[in-house]
């Protein structure tokens, strides 16, 4: 079966009156039907973006220079070259997505019932009380016990995790192909990120939802999702399920990123972190690999070609010329990092 | 919310007396006294004494003070020094122009600045909206008197017009009374709408960072219900602000446009009344203009708890 979303060779630029640079280089991402995909990478390395395009909600600035974003639903609509309507009509129906700050997201204005009504109005036909009626099982169904008195409340009246519920009930309450969450728990306290994940994964289960997770955190990554791309100053670098990824990393970057996870019990070592900072885009360098600079293994040709991506076993990729069989650093360097 | 409203007016009492120590006391100390203006410079000592006398005026000053302000709280505002007409119905008469002078002054200055303002925000750093921009900053610039005269010669040079003269009300004649209300208003309207417009963009630019109009979008809402339902509504709050300000500023009474216009509302008044040292009209005027500019704001901070359901007041 096809994938429900496909990026091809998706980049993104940022543009000014004096300059312009690239921002996202080619990224390639394949959505399953029913998938729990995730993209996990530091601040800067262009995950939000890469979200952000696919619903074409870049700023003014940012715009998609290269590619197709291809969503198949029951037609095939390239994204990025749909008009201003043809999107609105996907956004929200189609494709839905939940936002990092459950405290901002929410217009401050109105109720709740007019927020996640809202888009129903937008894309179904159907009358004020049956809309009052749907949003009132969507509550429901998101765990919130009172959902009459909450459907008349206003954003300030709720705590951080109801919000972000409520987020997802708006989300969901149009039953999308695609959910695209942009760090949902980042905001919230430690014991409601778990309930807010369960509660996605089994309410997407039960829709039949995809689920697109953008997140920093990599536990969130191990919790919710099928496959995992790893991606670094606004390239994948490593791609691969889940379970391939944490098991066996290949990319040295997304070995650093599992060295730098704490882990419970062993506080006698120092906890690793990857030397420097992500670059900034204006910092990128034109030739080689954007990681070099970072990277404990770099040798003269990841500072003058960039690396493909290479397969690095079934359904696996790794963009790094460690994996290049004619380079000989490999074994040496991959030793050293196990070790 | 009522008890709100009425502590909010009790508080009213103590700012109102602050304000009559205050104009009651300065006035007293200008140079110069009512009846040497009424009697002139050949009048006799026996004849001003005897004037300052009917006026009370040769009482200690806070003797005068109680007098004056014991008439005040059971709405006795005294007579003009000058006329010995009665001064309430005189304020309430002249008030009636300022505020429909001020009225019509805001309705012309937000038709103009705020879907402006709103076009500027939409689309900054377009042409249109360095156009805006300098639009509102003319409108801020220009002085109200130049623009006031200005008009007044463009108009009847090139057009051969000139605005009726002699105020009628608006109830006798209102489309005469709406010819000679148009220009002032127009002139006080421009000037409001400069600030109105740059508030307006810029709380726009702000409101349209956010994070919720970004979901907003992402529901697929039309961009026009966007900008207006949410945007907009979001960027009210600091534009009220401001225009609460500039309309408790123009019901004191505009004191230059109704001097060019020669419009007999309260500005007029406390002008002529001060170069009279007509002292009782100058006092019960400024007090009245006090009590206005205070329930202005009541109404403008009542008003934001309309808007915004995170404001309430209890």
């Amino acid at each position: 079966m096809e994938s429900l979303l496909e990026l091809k060779d998706v980049s993104i630029d940022f543009k000014s009156k004096r300059k312009e640079f690239n921002i996202i280089k080619n990224i390639n991402l394949k959505i399953g039907h029913q998938m729990k995909y995730g993209i996990v990478g530091e601040s800067g390395s262009g995950k939000s973006l890469t979200s952000l395009a696919i619903m074409n909600l870049l700023a003014d600035n940012l715009f998609v220079k290269d590619g197709e974003i291809v969503l198949r639903t029951a037609e095939e609509k390239v994204l990025n070259h749909l008009s201003k309507k043809e999107m609105r009509q996907v956004r929200g129906d189609d494709i839905s997505m939940i936002f990092q700050e459950p405290m901002t997201a929410l217009d401050p204005l109105y109720t709740i019932e007019y927020q996640i009504t809202e888009v129903l109005k937008f894309h179904r036909k159907m009358s004020k009380t049956e809309m009052r009626e749907k949003a009132r099982e969507m509550l429901i169904s998101v765990g919130i016990s009172r959902p009459d008195k909450i459907l008349d409340d206003y954003p300030h009246q709720l705590s951080g995790g109801m919000r972000q519920r409520v987020m997802i009930a708006m989300a969901l309450i149009t039953e999308p192909k695609l959910l695209i969450a942009d760090e949902p728990t980042t905001a919230l306290d430690v014991t409601i990120q778990a309930q807010i994940l369960d509660l996605m994964r089994d309410l997407t289960e039960e829709h039949g939802t995809s689920i697109l997770m953008i997140t920093h955190d990599l536990g969130v990554i191990l919790e919710t999702c099928d496959r995992v791309a790893v991606m670094y100053a606004g390239q994948v670098v490593e791609e691969s399920t889940v379970k391939e990824v944490f098991d066996h990393p290949k990319h040295p970057y997304t070995q650093g990123l599992l060295k730098s996870i704490k882990t419970l019990g062993d506080r006698s070592q120092k906890l690793y972190s990857i030397p420097g900072n992500v670059p900034t885009p204006d910092e990128y360098q034109e030739l080689g690999c954007r990681f070099a600079t970072r990277c404990p293994f770099a040798f003269d040709k990841c500072f003058s070609e960039e690396p493909p991506e290479f397969k690095v076993g079934e359904d696996h990729s790794s963009k790094c010329w460690l994996h290049d069989e004619e380079v000989i650093p490999n074994e040496q360097s991959t030793s050293r990092v196990r070790s | 919310m009522y008890a709100y409203i009425i502590r909010r007016l009790l508080m009213v009492i103590p700012v109102l007396f602050g304000v009559s120590i205050v104009i009651f006391f300065t006035l007293r100390v200008i140079p110069g006294d009512v009846a040497q203006t009424i009697l002139g410079t050949s009048a006799t000592e026996g004849s001003l004494a005897a004037l300052r006398s009917k006026f009370q005026l040769d009482l200690p000053v806070y003797e005068q003070y109680f007098l004056w302000i014991s008439g005040v709280v059971v709405g006795d505002f005294g007579v003009s020094m000058r006329t010995g007409a009665e001064i309430l119905p005189e304020i309430l008469s002249r008030f009636a122009i300022t505020f429909e002078l001020t009225l019509l002054a805001a309705f012309i200055s937000w038709i103009i600045a705020i879907p402006l303002g709103i076009i500027a925000g939409v689309k900054r750093n377009t042409k249109t909206d360095f156009s805006v921009r300098i639009i509102s900053l003319l409108g801020v610039s220009v002085p109200n008197f130049a623009l006031a005269t200005i008009l007044i010669l463009v108009l009847s040079l090139a057009f051969n017009y000139s605005p009726p003269v002699g105020y009628v009300g608006f109830f006798e004649d209102p489309l005469r009374n709406l010819q000679i209300l148009f220009l002032p208003a127009f002139v006080l309207g421009t000037g409001m709408a400069g600030a109105v417009m740059r508030m307006t963009r810029s709380s726009i630019l702000e409101i349209l960072r956010q994070d919720f109009i970004r979901t907003i979008r992402a529901k697929g809402v039309k961009e026009r219900v966007v900008i207006f339902n949410h945007a907009f509504k979001n960027a009210m709050i600091p534009i009220l602000t401001i225009i609460g300000m500039q309309i408790g500023v123009l019901l004191g009474g505009t004191v230059i446009i109704e001097q060019i216009f020669s419009l007999p509302g309260l500005g007029q008044m406390v002008l002529t009344g001060i170069n009279q040292r007509d002292f009782t009209v100058v006092q019960g005027a400024i007090l009245f203009i006090a009590f206005v500019f205070v329930m202005i704001n009541l109404l403008v901070d009542l008003l934001y708890s309309y808007l915004d359901p995170r404001i309430t007041y209890k």
